[in-house]
C-alpha cells in the first residue's frame, strides 16, 4: 500500500473544492461538469478493465448500455422502485461483464478490443428488434424517473458518485490487485509465469470495470430521463470514453477523471466556434496528435513537469 | 429459392471487396486497421463530389475516388503507423480515433445529411421475379475483376511475391533483398484503393452518409475474424457465408436480424475457435 500524505491531501482538497464548487460557479457550468463526472466515471470504468489489463474495450457502451436499460425497463415498464432497480441494473451488467469476459479466455490484443465492438453492435441492433414494447426500439425511451431536480442536487449526486467510485477504485489498485492487474497488461506469462492466476485476476478486473459501467449507466440515465440507442451504442460515445481515459493518463485514476473534464470542457468552449460535429475534427485532431506522441497522457505530462520544477529548486 | 441464391451472390461480392483491402493489410503488416471504413466513406464522397457535383464522367469518379483512396492509405501508413511502430493495440486506437476525425471532416466538407449517389448503370432486370439492379451487377462483376486481378497480382508480379514474403517472414524477406518498407507502402496503397472503390459500390448500394464507415468495417471485421486467414481466396470464402448467412435471415426469419447473425458469427467465432475457421494461412 503506496499511499502517501500527500495523496490523501490531494484527495482531500478534490472532494473540498467540489463540494464548495455549486456556490462559485452558474448553474449551466454545473450542468457541463455533470456530464463530465459521469465520463469520467466510464472511462474509470474502461481504464481499470483496459488501461490497465491491456483487453482494450471498443465496446463499453454495451455494459453501460445494459444497466442504463435495465433500470430504466425496470422503472417505466414495470414500476419497480429505483432502490431495486438500480442495484439490478448493476448485477445485470456484471453478468454482461462476464459474458465479455469469455472471450478473453482465448483471444488478446487486437482481437479482443474488435468482439468487444461486436458485442456493442449486436446489443445495438437487438434492442431495437426485440421486445420494442420494452425497449422502446429505435426512438428509445423517455419520461424516465429521474432521481434528483435541478442541477445542483444533480450535481451533488454525479459528484458523491465519483467521489466514492474514484477514491475506492484508487484505494483498490493501490493493494495488491492493482499491481497484479498492471502486470499483466505488462506481461501477462510472467505474471502467470510467478504463480497468479491470471483467470482470476482477469475476471475481477472486469467485474470491477462492470460494477463502475453498471453503476455510471443507471445513475446517468435516471439523471437524464431518457436513453436512445443511437446515441448510446454510438463509436462516438467509445470514442470519448477512450479518448478521455487516454488523454488523462490511463491506468491511472485521476488521469481519467482529468481527462473526461478536460474533453467535456473543451467540447463546451468549442461549441460557439464551431457548431456541430466539426468540433470532432478539432478535439479529435487534438487526442490523436496527443495519444501518437505522449501515449501516457497528460498526467504524465504534468509529472514531467512538476519533477522537473523541483528538479531545479533543488539544485 | 433462386432469388436467394442471386441475392446472396451479388451481396457476397460487394462483402468481398470490402473486406479484401482490410484483409490484405492484417495479413502483410499484421495490422488491425480501424480506419479502413473511413476510406469506404471517403472513396463514396469523393465520387460523389466528382462526378455529380463537378459532372465529370462516372469512370473517371471512380478513378479519382481510388488516387484518393491510395493519398490515404499511404499518408495513413506514414504518419500513424510508422510512428506508432508495431504496436498492434495503439494502432488500432490510433486508427478508431482516425476514423472519427476523418468521419467529422466529411461533415465538415459536405454536412450531415445523406445524400444518395445516382446508380452507376441505371436499369433494372428481372430474374425469376427478383428485381436487380444493374448497379448491383456491375457492383458484382467489378468485385470478382478486382479480386482476380489482385490474386494474379500477388501470385504472378514480383511486387506480389515479395507481399507473400513479408507476410510469411519480415526478416527472412529482408535478408533477401527485400525493403518491406517499402512493400508495405505499396500494400497500404492497394488497400486505400480498394477500399475507395468498395465505397463507391457500397454508396450506391445503400446511401451516403458520414456514418457510413461503421457498418463496412464491421462486416471487413467479420470476414478476417470469421475466416481466420489473410488469404484472397479464404477471403472471398468467408464474404460468401457471411453474405448468403445475412440473406437466408433476411428472407426467412427477418430482415432486422441480419446484422445480428453476423455479431453472433464473430463472439461465437473468437470464443470458440479464435484462430478462424480456416486457421491461418500465408497470402
Amino acid at each position: 500500500m503506496n499511499i502517501r500524505w500527500y495523496h490523501l491531501a490531494l484527495w482531500t482538497a478534490f472532494i473540498v473544492g467540489m463540494f464548495f464548487l455549486p456556490q462559485l460557479v452558474s448553474k449551466g457550468t454545473l450542468r457541463t461538469i455533470i456530464f463530465a463526472n459521469y465520463l469520467a466515471i466510464f472511462a474509470i470504468s474502461w481504464d481499470v478493465l483496459s488501461g490497465r489489463t491491456g483487453y482494450v474495450s471498443f465496446g463499453h457502451p454495451f455494459l453501460i448500455g445494459l444497466g442504463a436499460y435495465t433500470t430504466a425497463i425496470l422503472t417505466k415498464r414495470f414500476d419497480v422502485p429505483v432502490e431495486i432497480s438500480i442495484p439490478a441494473a448493476v448485477l445485470v451488467t456484471m453478468v454482461g461483464g462476464s459474458l465479455l469476459f469469455l472471450p478473453a479466455l482465448r483471444v488478446r490484443g487486437s482481437y479482443f478490443a474488435l468482439v468487444t465492438l461486436a458485442f456493442m453492435e449486436l446489443m445495438y441492433q437487438l434492442v431495437q428488434v426485440i421486445r420494442p414494447d420494452l425497449t422502446g426500439g429505435t426512438r428509445g425511451m423517455s419520461g424516465i424517473q429521474t432521481l434528483t431536480r435541478g442541477a445542483v442536487n444533480g450535481y451533488y449526486l454525479s459528484f458523491g458518485l465519483i467521489a466514492s467510485l474514484g477514491f475506492g477504485m484508487w484505494l483498490l489498485m493501490k493493494t495488491r490487485l492493482g499491481t497484479a492487474l498492471s502486470a499483466i497488461g505488462m506481461n501477462e506469462e510472467a505474471v502467470r509465469g510467478s504463480g497468479l492466476n491470471t483467470t482470476k485476476l482477469k475476471l475481477a478486473a472486469f467485474m470491477l470495470s462492470a460494477f463502475v459501467a453498471g453503476l455510471g449507466g443507471a445513475f446517468y440515465v435516471h439523471y437524464l430521463g431518457s436513453i436512445a440507442p443511437r446515441a448510446l451504442f454510438d463509436i462516438n460515445f467509445v470514442f470519448t470514453i477512450i479518448v478521455a481515459a487516454i488523454l488523462g493518463g490511463a491506468s491511472t485514476i485521476i488521469g481519467p477523471i482529468f481527462g473526461a473534464f478536460f474533453l467535456t470542457f473543451l467540447l463546451e468552449y468549442l461549441r460557439p466556434y464551431l457548431p456541430g460535429a466539426e468540433r470532432y475534427f478539432i478535439y479529435g485532431g487534438i487526442a490523436l496528435v496527443l495519444y501518437m506522441f505522449e501515449p501516457k497522457g497528460l498526467h504524465h505530462v504534468l509529472q514531467m513537469a512538476l519533477s522537473a520544477i523541483k528538479g531545479k529548486s533543488r539544485s | 429459392m433462386l432469388q436467394i441464391i442471386i441475392q446472396g451472390l451479388l451481396l457476397s461480392g460487394l462483402y468481398a471487396l470490402i473486406a479484401v483491402g482490410f484483409t490484405l493489410i492484417f495479413s502483410i503488416g499484421r495490422v488491425l486497421n480501424l480506419a479502413y471504413g473511413a476510406y469506404l466513406m471517403i472513396g463514396g464522397y469523393s465520387y460523389f463530389y466528382f462526378s455529380q457535383i463537378l459532372g465529370l464522367p462516372k469512370i473517371a469518379g471512380v478513378v479519382i475516388a481510388a488516387l484518393i483512396g491510395v493519398v490515404t492509405g499511404l499518408l495513413i501508413y506514414r504518419l500513424v503507423v510508422k510512428t506508432l511502430k508495431g504496436d498492434s493495440v495503439a494502432i488500432e486506437i490510433a486508427t478508431l480515433i482516425l476514423a472519427v476525425v476523418l468521419q467529422a471532416g466529411v461533415v465538415l466538407l459536405f454536412g450531415d445529411a445523406s445524400k444518395i449517389l445516382l446508380p452507376i448503370i441505371p436499369g433494372v432486370v428481372r430474374v425469376e421475379g427478383a428485381a436487380v439492379t444493374y448497379n448491383v451487377l456491375v457492383a458484382t462483376v467489378a468485385s470478382w475483376v478486382i479480386l482476380i486481378s489482385l490474386y494474379l497480382f500477388v501470385r504472378r508480379t514480383h511486387m506480389g511475391r515479395a507481399m507473400q514474403a513479408v507476410s510469411m517472414d519480415v526478416k527472412g524477406a529482408a535478408i533477401s533483398g527485400i525493403d518491406p518498407d517499402r512493400v508495405n507502402m505499396v500494400t497500404w496503397g492497394i488497400s486505400g484503393a480498394l477500399g475507395a472503390i468498395a465505397g463507391v459500390f457500397f454508396a450506391s448500394y445503400t446511401q451516403l452518409y458520414p456514418g457510413m464507415w461503421v457498418s463496412p468495417l464491421i462486416i471487413a471485421v467479420a470476414v478476417v475474424i470469421v475466416g481466420g486467414i489473410g488469404s484472397i481466396i479464404g477471403t472471398l470464402i468467408v464474404a460468401h457465408v457471411i453474405g448468403y448467412m445475412e440473406v437466408i435471415v433476411t428472407s426467412a426469419i427477418a430482415p432486422e436480424l441480419r446484422g445480428v447473425v453476423t455479431m453472433l458469427l464473430i463472439i461465437g467465432v473468437l470464443v470458440l475457435r479464435p484462430k478462424g475457421l480456416f486457421g491461418r494461412e500465408e497470402l
